[in-house]
């Protein structure tokens, strides 16, 4: 379990990160979203006990990141892929590999094998005595990703991990982050990707210099959006919207070309209630369908929000 | 402090090394082509100009040796003193301050004389020079020779007058054994700004600094990185030019004079403390700098302590002897120790991630 206590890091007079608080169970996957000098690097790199906080604490398994015999232990038991592969560029994929694991302190034979179906997994078996070097972005992120994996660590701390990937490495990637999950890791990624957040995170944290909400994506749109249903007309008499204001659980209506657009308290009674009233003024309903808001759009409102 | 750890940074380094063949080759010529071939350039002609003697050979020497029955003897009995003679025969005579060449001496007494390519025999020898004379049956102290073949006599021999290659050869071995201090304190520039500089600028230091490995493991690595490759070079190329050295050198003098207490000492002492000086130096300048060659250019400058060694030793105002070596070794030391302690400071995990750009 990861506990964040306030962590704040400031460097000068540019505060990167403020009061970060929050806790994050064991075996989920978390996302933290944010946008560009966000400080979701900075947080990253506390946590894995690369830099200090200014203030602030966490824990991680009850090891404080601060002390420096627990930061050790810590680093040992954290896997990280940082914002740029940094991979040995002269050597192969499997030197790459195999110091790391050495790094790590893992055993040679454990070393051999884990790397050996690593690289068969990554379809680079073949090719790991070229210079990682030449090979391409997407590639080398897959390497440096195997890299933070090499000696199964039980947290996985991932910043931009699809990033440079096409969207099939993407979705490989995100496959394999689940299967991560089910073994109990627990992750913690950084991403701009929202669509990715949505379908993997179990919990984001928005973040823009500090904590902005936390939360479901799912939780975290319902939250914010009042529930919208779309009712698509054969067609729309100019006197719709005058008319409908008469239904007093409707607070917004809205038209868009021949659909009507309207915000609900209780979709599921009010619904029926606005097809019949329809059906009544002799109109006819050919989709009734609700519209999701996506995380893209949480983000983006409260972005909006938090910045000011 | 698992050395291990520094050990696994170490043999990472120099596997990305292997695979610039121009700096590994860099690294291994230049000791060799400056501490080898550069005075073996200088020797060969010097030591092939001075004439080369006549090979021994024991019986014709001996027959020269031996005074002919009907040696007439034109000197006897007489005292003489400050004079110079050739191809003379000399009996019962005492001869002082004086020069001789191709003579035979029988049963004199001599004293501060020179005496070359010729024969001594039954003769009592006080301080005097000797070249190419064979000796037989007599006795002296304070003497000084070269290509002397002695049968039966018991002859003390100390340098009273250096030769003109004893002048000669310890400013030659002064100025290669400079080399061989200069050579190790630049080549970590080479290496230790490619290690540090190289990795800042691939971000690869991210990942590093995310292992277990503790930071002064990590900086004990890229020292020995740049250090050990360093050293190893120059003692490959000490060995060889000790050994091509005494090679040349030995038909001249008759035994090895390499390598002595002075070379030893700055090889062991010396040498690796201007290297590590380097080392230490080129790490704070890799620090500051993202350019590979703007950190060479000022590891090299840092390296002054060594450049005013050098500039003393040409001008011949530094002569390298042991006490000398010592002294600088523990001058450098000293420095070490300093640069250590600032390396160790600015070699940590924040500062590398946030301050080194
Ligand atoms: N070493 C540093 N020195 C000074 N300021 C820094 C340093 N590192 C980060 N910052 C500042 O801290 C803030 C947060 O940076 P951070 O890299 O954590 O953002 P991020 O959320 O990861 O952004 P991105 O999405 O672009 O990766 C930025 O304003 C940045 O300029
Ligand atoms: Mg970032």
């Amino acid at each position: 379990m990861i506990i964040c206590d306030g962590l704040t890091k400031t460097f000068g007079s540019i505060t990167a990160i403020q009061d970060f608080s929050l806790t994050i169970p064991d075996g989920c996957i978390f996302g933290l979203l944010g946008p560009n000098g966000a400080g979701k690097t900075t947080t990253m790199r506390m946590l894995s006990c690369l830099i200090r906080p200014t203030a602030g604490a966490a824990q991680i398994d009850s090891l404080e990141i601060g002390k420096k015999e627990d930061a050790q232990k810590i680093r040992g038991m954290i896997g990280l892929l940082p914002e740029v592969p940094g991979l040995y560029e002269t050597l192969g994929a499997y030197k790459n590999l195999d110091y790391f694991g050495q790094f790590y302190g893992v055993p040679k034979q454990q070393r051999e094998e884990s790397i050996r179906t690593t690289l068969t997994n990554l379809g680079l078996w073949d090719r790991r005595s070229e210079p990682v070097g030449g090979f391409s972005k997407g590639m080398k992120q897959k390497i440096a990703i195997a890299r933070a994996l090499i000696h199964d660590p039980k947290y996985i701390f991932l910043d931009e991990p699809t990033a440079s990937l096409d969207p099939a490495a993407s979705k490989t990637v995100r496959e394999y982050i689940l299967e991560l999950k089910s073994r109990g890791d627990t992750i913690l990624i950084n991403t701009h990707n929202l669509s990715e957040a949505e379908r993997i995170c179990d919990t984001v944290a928005l973040v823009k210099n500090k904590i902005v909400k936390v939360g479901s994506p799912k939780a975290l749109a319902r939250g914010l959006f009042a529930r919208t249903v779309s009712f698509t007309l054969q067609k729309i008499p100019s006197t719709l919207m005058k008319d409908i204001s008469c239904l007093e659980f409707v607070s917004q209506a809205q038209v868009k070309g021949n659909q009507l657009v309207l915000n609900v308290r209780n979709p599921e009674e009010d619904n029926p209630r606005v097809v019949s009233w329809l059906m009544k003024q002799g109109l006819q309903v050919q989709f009734v369908t609700e519209e999701e808001h996506s995380l893209e759009d949480v983000y983006l409102k409260l972005i909006e929000e938090g910045g000011q | 402090m698992r050395w291990r750890n520094a050990w696994i940074v170490m043999r990472k380094d120099l596997d990305e090394f292997k695979k610039q063949k121009l700096v590994i080759g860099s690294i291994i010529a230049m000791p060799i082509v400056l501490g080898v071939v550069l005075p073996l350039a200088m020797f060969v002609p010097m030591v092939t100009m001075v004439p080369l003697e006549r090979p021994y050979d024991v019986d014709g020497l001996l027959q020269i040796g031996n005074l002919p029955d009907d040696a007439s003897a034109p000197w006897t009995n007489q005292t003489v003193e400050n004079a110079s003679f050739n191809a003379t025969v000399f009996n019962h005579m005492t001869l002082m301050n004086t020069h001789l060449s191709n003579c035979i001496i029988d049963s004199c007494v001599l004293e501060n004389t020179t005496v070359m390519d010729s024969t001594i025999q039954n003769s009592s020898l006080s301080s005097s020079y000797l070249m190419n004379v064979t000796v037989i049956r007599s006795e002296g102290t304070g003497l000084d020779g070269r290509y002397i073949l002695a049968v039966s006599s018991s002859l003390v021999f100390t340098k009273t007058k250096p030769s003109e290659i004893d002048l000669v050869l310890p400013m030659m071995f002064n100025m290669v054994l400079m080399i061989f201090i200069i050579v190790p304190a630049t080549l970590p520039t080479i290496i230790a700004t490619y290690s540090i500089v190289g990795e800042k600028n691939n971000r690869s230091l991210e990942p590093l600094l995310a292992t277990p490995t503790t930071d002064g493991e990590l900086l004990a690595g890229k020292i020995f990185s740049a250090f050990i490759p360093s050293m190893g070079s120059t003692l490959l190329a000490f060995t060889l030019g000790v050994v091509l050295l005494d090679v040349v050198l030995i038909p001249k003098v008759g035994y090895p004079l390499l390598p002595n207490i002075t070379w030893i000492l700055s090889m062991f002492l010396l040498a690796p403390t201007a290297c590590l000086m380097s080392v230490l130096a080129c790490v704070l300048v890799s620090s500051k700098v993202s350019d590979v060659r703007a950190a060479q250019q000022l590891g090299g400058f840092i390296v002054m302590p060594v450049v005013v060694l050098m500039l003393g030793v040409l001008s011949g105002f530094i002569f390298l002897s042991p006490v000398i070596i010592c002294v600088f070794a523990g001058l450098y030391g000293c420095l070490d120790l300093g640069l250590f302690y600032f390396a160790k400071a600015i070699f940590n995990r924040e500062k590398i991630l946030t301050k080194w750009t």
